[in-house]
């Protein structure tokens, strides 16, 4: 096939330009299609040379001027260069289209401008002459001086002057740099600069230097970059996404081609400014409120960000393109895609853009953007971060990762906060009437976004997340089901009910038989639980939007968590099903700062695993997760504690527990079981991963899973007593889970069987009877309108079944006789017998009364006591939410009389971890252990019994009772000024609180709380380096450049 | 002190004047006047540093045979690259006396300190 020769793109942009000069001014309308049909020819050039490159063309050379390189400008264009020039090209199609309008009304020389804007761009790709790369620079300065004004905002015109003073300093820099280097090499010709000897003479250094400083400086690295986000603030929004898009991406280009002629030596000085800006830009985000100025921020981060991969080019070697594309082309069209929704309304506030949820597609749209910028799974930044964080750590980097993870956990915090505002602030009464083209542009961003997702997947070494085309259906299957909820999202949400709970049956049978005893039990609560819990979901009327895709999305994440077999398929899941729950947790009414601390946390996790990963595969990723038993002892211990502590994040251990109580006692009736009995099952899984496979680690002279055995036996402790003293019943039941989260955690670090065979005893009890009280007090809540504790009561004749379940469930969880909970006491205690540890122990001892103590208040404060005036009408709760509360008391009995229906197959299948232990004996009716022995069957005869005689006593006691009714009380004249003071079940365990309330002062909460609001007054303060005025600025930049050479001389 | 040292000498002092002036002026006329100045500073040194003594210029006609033009011409390069600097700087300037203009017509001032309503 015939190849268009590449210099037709920048001869058509100019050619172009030129003819729009020859228009008449009237001829507006023939104007704008001769500029989109050039941009389109544009396009179409580089697009069909990248589908050659793809396909395995060379890399051409075209030389002008009929002479070869040096002695003329060459331009080269290879694979990357193919691909940037169809991101650039296109983006300002669709910018052009976008600003339809605004080009129209003001004629054709803002359309010959914004040619020559973009044929520059490319030009700078292209060229491989030093200062053929300047010359296209400067037009690149020139264009935009005049694009800026193409913006309503009277205050643009200060911010484009600016940007022209700051340029004159760059131009002078660039200039200087050129002569002395041509000086030095003899040569402009970037390849035979490199070739040369230029940095051994003298001044060719100091030379080279200001060429790339001169070129960094257009990246706008911080701090001498405030001219930018004037820029980014006021421009048309077209602009914007051009600026932020296209520029950045010519001008890290330019970077990437000129540091080949500085030799590895001044990669370093890449990576400083690279990082420095990263981090410092997105600190200074956080303090942001206007969304474009925000979008700078990021932007400005985003470049920096691919600025520190290219000074690291070395080190990620062969991985170094599908590394930096990735980050800048999921950045780029992002951030497109952003600047252009930001002009489909007037206000400028981040909250403002909660306009958005008048059209759900534009808030599908919104979190692509977010998900591609923030590295979520599918995206392209997904496989990036999870390459660059192998090939950095591979190579010791260990620096470099924590600081870029930092700074990408900043962006994630003020990203995520502000689609938690789009979702759940007040939405504004006016509505927005956006033209068809623009929309039309956004929406081909987002789908840009996805197309971009399903090549990257293509191009890793792994799995693409996206592809049908792989061999197991089971791995394909999950996420292709939650997206196909997107598509659907439409239906009425009884319909999708009923497909997502047939969906998760059916995968649960297809997969049964291959999984092992304790993937059958996780697989069983995850999706034979999770449908028993969707089945309340059938109450909930109308669509539902978004409830599937996010519910779907999280089960998808648990059943691939399960089946993982290496570690990049574990991370993947592990991310789908936070996201997934994310986005659950945020539909809950007050739910916005928990869902965001909780985002938080999880990422920070995710970046833990990541990076302890990473450390484990020792350039072998992915590896497979069994391998973890043979990591190199050297790093075994941090990798032990890395993977520790990201599933940490997961069960809420103590310290790590804050977002937990918010985020599972604000999620709506049907999520908070949902995030309770089944989510924080995929921590365990993982810590159960983790032990399985590595088993006790040191670290030093620290055995580290004595302080996993601390850390749960405190967990259990706190948590139970900060359950013990809420006022909020999901409040209660939350903390409950942390302190239930940290038995389970306790009986893994025990690293005996029976500890083991406990862990899994908690996964399975937990699950049920923590979705049974959810979902129970869910109900009452529901008719209540309440959840404070101290307004129900008595409600056990209105609301009877509710009653029962929660009675059921409160037995089975406090462990006594007969349910299974006591089952799972009595393997535990079995269990710490042949521990060595006292004090944990100990500890562990004391939280189960102080267990009983919060299970107490909650039967006793909703159910007993007097009923209030208000609830006498109340009805039971809605049958849906009943049926799975009945399903689950029928279980807990069935399980309580025959326990080792699923426990046997698991303790045999533990027998393979710890061979030489005494298990339990299985046979016959009752179960024995080294200690003695429990039968099921015939505790259930003697408690059955003993209850229906004590209560046939009482029933006869009570038959001359005289009823008094409610009313029928003498208050004295007091006049509390808080009434619920005087309730009695406000603060119910006040002389307890008196005693341990020291333990539950919330040290963390402030100490997380004290980094954030430091991180947040960091932002504040910094950014008042930005004082907007031009020679403040200018001076900057001056600062910026003396300072960048005296650091990379070594001279600071 | 040979022509080359004090073209260079001078160029740089004219960057150095340009710049400091331009930092030191809050007049937004003085201000494109200083860059101006650093320009034509920039200019200079780039010629200098394409200026061989002795030579002539780089143009081939009967003084200067093909054969023999490689030894008596001083080098062409920095030569076009001043050319198109100057071109490229003339472009800049006029772009910041227009906005000059418009930013007067929109306060009625020059002062540059005072278009700081965009910052942080």
């Amino acid at each position: 096939m015939v190849m268009p020769n590449i210099i037709l793109i920048i001869a058509t942009g100019l050619g172009a330009a030129f003819l729009l000069g020859l228009l008449r001014e009237e001829k507006r309308l023939s104007a704008y299609l001769i500029t989109l049909a050039a941009l389109a020819f544009m396009s179409l050039i580089s697009g069909l040379w990248l589908i050659a490159f793809a396909g395995g063309a060379a890399p051409i050379e075209v030389t002008t001027a009929g002479t070869p390189a040096p002695f003329a400008i060459n331009f080269k264009m290879g694979l990357a260069e193919a691909a940037l020039l169809l991101l650039i090209n296109l983006t300002a199609l669709l910018s052009a289209i976008y600003m339809q309008q605004t080009m129209l009304r003001l004629g054709r020389r803002i359309m010959a401008v914004f040619l020559i804007a973009v044929m520059a761009v490319s030009g700078i790709i292209l060229t491989r002459d030093v200062f053929n790369l300047f010359v296209f620079l400067e037009l690149v300065v020139i264009a935009s001086g005049g694009l800026v004004l193409m913006s309503t905002d009277k205050r643009a015109l200060g911010a484009g002057f600016k940007y022209l003073m700051v340029s004159e300093f760059i131009t002078v820099f660039l200039l200087i740099g050129i002569i002395f280097a041509y000086h030095a090499s003899g040569s402009l010709n970037i390849d035979t600069m490199a070739a040369s000897d230029m940095l051994a003479k003298q001044g060719g250094a100091l030379a080279f230097f200001l060429i790339l400083i001169a070129l960094i400086a257009e990246l706008k690295p911080f701090p001498a970059n405030g001219w930018a986000l004037d820029i980014y603030e006021s421009a048309h929004p077209g602009f914007s996404a051009l600026f932020s898009a296209v520029f950045a991406t010519g001008a890290l280009f330019a970077v990437d081609k000129v540091l080949l002629m500085g030799g590895t030596t001044w990669l370093p000085l890449a990576t400083g400014i690279g990082l420095l800006t990263f981090v410092a830009s997105n600190i200074m985000g956080l303090a942001q409120h206007n969304d474009r100025r925000l979008l700078g921020y990021s932007s400005i981060a985003q470049v920096g960000l691919v600025l520190a991969i290219i000074g690291q080019r070395e080190v990620l070697g062969d991985s170094y393109l599908f590394v930096a594309g990735g980050i800048l082309l999921a950045h780029a069209v992002a951030k497109a895609g952003l600047f252009w929704m930001s002009g489909m309304f007037e206000a400028r506030d981040l909250k403002d853009w909660t306009v958005l949820r008048q059209k759900p597609l534009m808030v599908g749209i919104f979190i692509t953007f977010i998900a591609m910028l923030t590295g979520l799974p599918p995206f392209p930044g997904f496989y990036a971060k999870w390459e660059l964080v192998h090939g950095l750590i591979a190579h010791n980097q260990f620096w470099l990762v924590a600081v870029i993870l930092f700074g990408a956990l900043i962006e994630v915090t003020y990203l995520m906060r502000w689609f938690g505002y789009v979702i759940k602030r007040d939405a504004p009464r006016y509505t927005e009437d956006t033209p068809f083209h623009k929309e039309l542009v956004v929406v081909l961003a987002a789908a840009a976004g996805w197309v971009l997702a399903y090549v990257w997947g293509e191009l890793s070494a792994y799995r693409n997340l996206l592809s049908l085309a792989e061999g197991n259906l089971l791995v394909v299957l999950p996420l292709m089901f939650a997206l196909l909820f997107f598509m659907i999202d439409g239906l009425p949400a009884r319909i999708k009910n009923i497909i997502a709970i047939a969906g998760m049956v059916a995968y649960f049978i297809a997969s049964y038989s291959s999984y092992d005893p304790l993937q059958l039990i996780f697989g069983s609560i995850i999706l034979l639980g999770g449908a028993v819990i969707m089945l309340a979901s059938f109450h909930a009327e109308g669509r539902r939007t978004g409830f599937y895709p996010s519910a779907m999305l999280m089960y998808a994440g648990l059943a691939l968590l399960i089946i993982a077999e290496n570690s990049f398929a574990f991370f993947a899941a592990w991310e789908m099903l936070t996201i997934g729950s994310y986005f659950l947790i945020l539909r809950g009414k007050a739910s916005e700062p928990h869902a965001l601390s909780y985002i938080i946390f999880s990422l920070g996790g995710a970046f833990a695993i990541l990076t302890g990963f990473a450390l484990a595969a020792h350039g072998q990723a992915p590896f497979e997760i069994a391998s973890l038993a043979d990591v190199r002892e050297d790093v075994a211990p941090y990798v032990f504690i890395l993977l520790a502590v990201g599933f940490m994040t997961k069960t809420a251990a103590i310290g790590l527990h804050i977002w937990l109580p918010g985020a599972h006692a604000e999620a709506e009736t049907d999520v908070s079981p949902m995030v309770s009995g089944v989510l924080l099952k995929a921590g365990l899984f993982g810590l159960f991963t983790l032990l399985m496979t590595m088993g006790r680690q040191h670290l030093g002279p620290v055995d580290l899973t004595l302080v996993l055995l601390w850390i749960g036996a405190l967990t259990a402790l706190l948590g139970n007593l900060m359950a013990a003293f809420q006022e909020d019943a999901k409040r209660l039941l939350a903390y409950s889970s942390i302190g239930q989260m940290g038995y389970a955690l306790f009986g893994l670090a025990l690293m005996n069987k029976l500890g083991w065979l406990m862990a899994l005893l908690f996964v399975i009890n937990h699950y049920i009877y923590k979705s049974m009280l959810f979902l129970s007090v869910g109900g009452v809540a529901k008719r209540t309108g309440t959840r404070a504790m101290y307004k129900m009561g008595g409600l056990i004749a209105l609301m009877p079944l509710s009653f029962i379940a929660v009675m059921i469930g409160i037995i089975a969880m406090s462990g006594v006789p007969p349910l299974s909970g006591y089952g799972g006491r009595w393997v535990f205690y079995n269990a710490i017998m042949s521990a060595e540890h006292r004090l944990p122990m100990i500890l562990i001892f004391l939280s189960g009364p102080i267990g009983f103590l919060y299970l107490f208040r909650l039967v006793h404060t909703i159910f007993l006591g007097q009923l209030k005036d208000e609830h006498r009408r109340l009805k039971e709760a809605p049958f849906w939410i009943i049926l799975p509360q009945m399903i689950y008391v029928l279980f807990l009995l069935g399980f309580a009389v025959v326990p080792g229906l699923a426990l046997r197959r698991v303790d045999a299948y533990l027998t393979r971890f710890f061979p030489n232990e005494f298990g339990l004996d299985w046979t016959g009716p009752a179960i024995t252990s080294e200690y003695g022995y429990w039968a099921p069957v015939s505790i259930m005869i003697v408690i059955g019994v003993i209850f229906c005689l004590v209560l046939g006593w009482m029933l006869f006691l009570n038959r001359n009772a005289q009823k008094v009714k409610q009313f029928n009380i003498v208050y004295s004249a007091e006049r509390p000024y808080r009434p619920e003071t005087t309730h009695y079940a406000w603060n119910f365990y006040a002389p307890y609180r008196k005693a341990l309330g020291f333990m539950v002062q919330p040290f963390v909460t402030n100490f997380w709380n004290g980094i954030a609001t430091a991180l947040h007054n960091l932002g504040d303060f910094s950014r008042r380096l930005y004082t907007g005025n031009g020679q403040t600025y200018a001076f900057q930049m001056l600062i910026f450049v003396v300072m960048a050479y005296l650091v990379s001389r070594g001279m600071i | 002190m040979s022509l080359v040292t004090l073209a260079m000498a001078g160029g740089f002092a004219l960057i150095l004047i340009g710049l400091y002036g331009a930092l030191n002026n809050r007049n937004i006329l003085r201000i494109i006047i200083a860059f101006t100045l650093a320009n034509t500073g920039v200019h200079l040194v780039l010629v200098a540093v394409g200026y061989m003594p002795g030579r002539t210029a780089p143009i081939l006609d009967a003084a200067v045979p093909v054969d023999q033009a490689n030894a008596l011409i001083i080098d062409p390069v920095p030569q076009a690259l001043v050319l198109t600097a100057i071109v490229i700087g003339l472009g800049v300037t006029a772009l910041m006396l227009a906005y000059a203009l418009r930013l007067f017509a929109s306060r009625h001032t020059l002062d540059i300190s005072k278009f700081t309503e965009l910052k942080w």
